[in-house]
């Protein structure tokens, strides 16, 4: 076998996959262009192709010599000790990418769920805003579950979490939790320096976006975050 | 002297207009600083301007990201020195000696080194960048067609693949992913919906500014989050003082050789000046008498690679300008902004904005020159900002990067998009792929795709027709070769440890 280890096979898998999953994609647009005989498939179907022979030529150097980087490449001394610290941290367990894959996860539950519900029980506006708050409430506390034992993961999964809320609960309300949460979950414990730092972000962010640039960033528009983030943003400009 | 005048107009274009002097000594700082703070650099910095480049005028915005690339090339230099940090991989031979002067008390010298070299190999790189844009876009405009320019695309991909990533494969693998993620949209010559799944905003493409933003400013804070969260990031005490002049004149040869170096690869797409860097120290190692002495902190080293990494920057800019095909992931970005105003860059910016042209050269030289000032009066007051706890820092950049994204088309997508790029971006740079080769290869993407199905039309589908034309022939080959040349290395010579 080599050096090969469970975790190369897996990487590799997943490029194997990828290129199947777009090639199998690629025949929905099979289709002739009358000027161009190569037609839209030709370019991605090589860069697929092209992919396969990447990750076989990369499992065949996992089996001879494992991890090393190559000669000649700045794989070593452009390394930002990203990998170190996964390895020393035991952040290659199946068990935390089972762990962080979940967290991962949540966010596009969060943005498919409602609206499922809706179609589901024929819900009007009300309930579908209802059906949100719900759905964000359980979700914080599945994210908080997750995360309390796998900072790195909530690190992760935290910014797309907050993406997907913005739509609904606007930035003015969620950004200052988002970045106390980041704060948190990188080691920070002492609650007058979250709040200070907290206003003092605000405070540059919406000077600069809303006085000054006239950035119009999301309001949101369930009810109660919609009346407050038009509230704040009166009372700013 | 045509070149000479113009540059003086250009001066004074920058110079008289108060907006434009503002952006100068923005970028300047901001490039420095950024550059200098562990955790992020100066492409952070890029890409989170690059959505409000929108709102400059496009001199402006070009103008900005080529002043940080300047300024940003030399920041990264403080934390190699200081804290085995490279700021970006340009500097990493920076630390391999620059570090060991810093352990030997030595620090200050070593960055007063780096500021002088900097300096020094910028300038001249600016003035050689200066004098030869235009003749060789000249020369672009009438040997360079579809097929010169779909060589050159594949070449600068070739060469990124081959040094850019932990192996050769990864390097290709991450190329691979930018093109695919260029794919998705319509197809540029028949417009054939690809990849939308049904979605509309798939149709109209992955926007390259979230996923620019994602794959440099969050999966850089990812990366750094983690070190922090599990302990291994720490920030150093120091202080520093400046060598004397006669020390660095005592390796006039070192940055001479450095500069043509630097000057060479900086021009060959894909990997500029951080090929420059690591080739400037390998010639310094390979030249001198005292070999064993090198990797221990000896100044020459730190010279050499200093030199080397800022003497690319100008001429990284010949490719971008002449041929419009950025070489790295800074020029990328520039890429970005000219797309931004409608604008292609290439030879013809040349011809229809040639007072764009000449500011930002101006720029880049007065750039270059002030890194010496700025790093002689502002290097401790630099430092004295590496003070800012990264867990401060990580969230205004996270939100930044938010509005920035935001701000593009107004849609919170975007924003999603972004974030999934930077966890992508988290897990891909921890298994020694590279997301400067996926960046590049989503922006080389649709020009190579278009310039590829052009060629093929103009040789009517022949293959054979590249023969015909010498430089296209020379570049795919070069391309081959190189990638070829790599596998070999990797298959039959001694590993690094």
């Amino acid at each position: 076998m080599g050096k090969l280890r469970p975790g190369h096979f897996i990487e590799v898998g997943l490029w194997l996959a990828l290129a199947a999953v777009l090639y199998v994609y690629s025949f929905d647009f099979e289709r002739n262009i009358e000027i161009y005989k190569f037609g839209a498939t030709a370019w991605p179907r090589a860069i697929i192709l092209l992919m396969v022979v990447a990750a076989l030529g990369q499992l065949l150097y996992h089996w001879k010599d494992g991890d090393e980087a190559t000669s000649g490449t700045l794989g070593a001394a452009s390394d930002d000790g990203s990998e170190e610290a996964a390895r020393r941290t035991g952040h290659t367990s199946l068990r935390w990418y089972v762990s962080t894959l979940t967290l991962l996860v949540i966010p596009f539950a969060y943005m498919r769920v409602p609206g499922w519900a809706a179609e589901v029980f024929a819900l009007d506006d009300g309930g579908l805003h209802a059906a949100k708050l719900i759905c964000a409430a359980v979700l914080i506390l599945v994210y908080l579950a997750l995360t309390w034992r796998n900072h790195v993961g909530g690190i992760l999964a935290l910014p797309i979490f907050f993406a997907a809320l913005l739509e609904d609960m606007g930035f003015y309300a969620t950004a200052p939790l988002f970045i106390v949460g980041v704060m948190f979950l990188m080691g920070e414990r002492r609650p007058k320096w979250m709040a200070i730092v907290a206003a003092l972000i605000m405070g540059i962010l919406l000077f600069l976006f809303v006085s000054v640039l006239y950035v119009g960033l999301p309001t949101g528009n369930v009810h109660p975050f919609y009346d407050f983030s038009h509230w704040l943003v009166t009372l700013i400009q | 002297m045509d070149a000479f005048t113009n540059f003086l107009n250009g001066t004074i274009a920058l110079f008289s207009d108060p907006v434009g002097i503002l952006i100068f000594l923005g970028g300047v700082i901001g490039g420095m600083l950024f550059g200098a703070i562990p955790g992020v650099s100066m492409l952070t910095l890029a890409a989170i301007l690059l959505p409000f480049t929108a709102h400059l005028s496009a001199e402006h915005g070009i103008m900005l990201f080529s002043v940080i690339y300047c300024t940003g090339v030399y920041g990264g230099a403080i934390t190699a020195i200081l804290f085995n940090i490279p700021g970006a991989p340009e500097n990493a031979p920076t630390a391999f000696d620059g570090y060991p002067m810093t352990l030997n008390g030595q620090a200050g010298k070593a960055v007063g080194a780096a500021v002088m070299c900097s300096a020094l190999g910028g300038t001249i790189s600016a003035v050689i960048m200066m004098a030869a844009t235009a003749p060789i876009a000249d020369w672009a405009i009438s040997a360079f067609g579809p097929p010169e320019i779909f060589a050159l695309v594949f070449f600068g991909l070739a060469v990124a693949a081959s040094v850019g990533a932990k192996t050769l494969w990864k390097g290709w693998l991450s190329i691979l992913a930018g093109l695919m993620i260029a794919v998705v949209g319509l197809d540029p010559v028949g417009g054939i919906a690809r990849y939308d799944f049904g979605m509309p905003y798939l149709l109209a493409g992955i926007h390259f500014i979230p996923t620019i933003l994602g794959f440099f400013a969050v999966s850089e804070i990812f990366v750094q989050a983690e070190k922090k969260v599990t302990g291994v990031y720490e920030a150093p005490e120091l202080h520093v003082d400046f060598p004397s002049l006669s020390e660095l004149i005592a390796h006039k040869i070192a940055v001479l050789r450095s500069i043509v170096i630097g000057f060479f690869c900086g021009i060959l797409p894909g990997i500029g000046a951080t090929l420059a860097a690591f080739m400037g120290y390998n010639e310094a190692v390979r030249w001198s008498k005292d070999r064993k002495a090198f990797g221990k902190g000896k100044l020459e080293g730190v010279i050499s690679s200093e030199t080397a990494n800022n003497a690319a920057t100008g001429a990284a800019m010949i490719p971008l300008l002449a041929l419009g095909l950025p070489g790295g992931a800074l020029t990328a970005m520039m890429v970005g902004v000219f797309q931004m105003h409608d604008m292609e860059p290439g030879p013809l910016v040349f011809i229809n904005s040639p007072d764009l042209v000449w500011v930002v050269f101006a720029a880049m030289f007065f750039a270059n020159l002030s890194i010496l000032f700025i790093g002689v009066l502002e290097t401790k007051t630099i430092i004295n900002l590496l003070r800012i706890p990264f867990q401060f820092l990580a969230p205004m950049i996270l939100l930044l990067a938010t509005v920035g994204a935001y701000a593009v088309r107004g849609l919170v997508i975007d924003v999603v998009v972004m974030f999934v790029a930077g966890a992508m971006g988290f897990f891909l740079r921890r298994s020694g792929y590279s997301v400067a080769g996926i960046v590049l290869g989503l922006i080389l993407g649709k020009i190579g795709e278009q310039t590829f199905a052009q060629a093929m039309q103009m040789l009517h589908f022949e293959w054979l027709g590249f023969f015909d034309r010498p430089i296209a022939l020379t570049l795919l080959i070069a391309g081959v070769l190189t990638t070829l040349g790599s596998a070999y290395t990797a298959f039959f010579k001694k590993h690094h440890h």
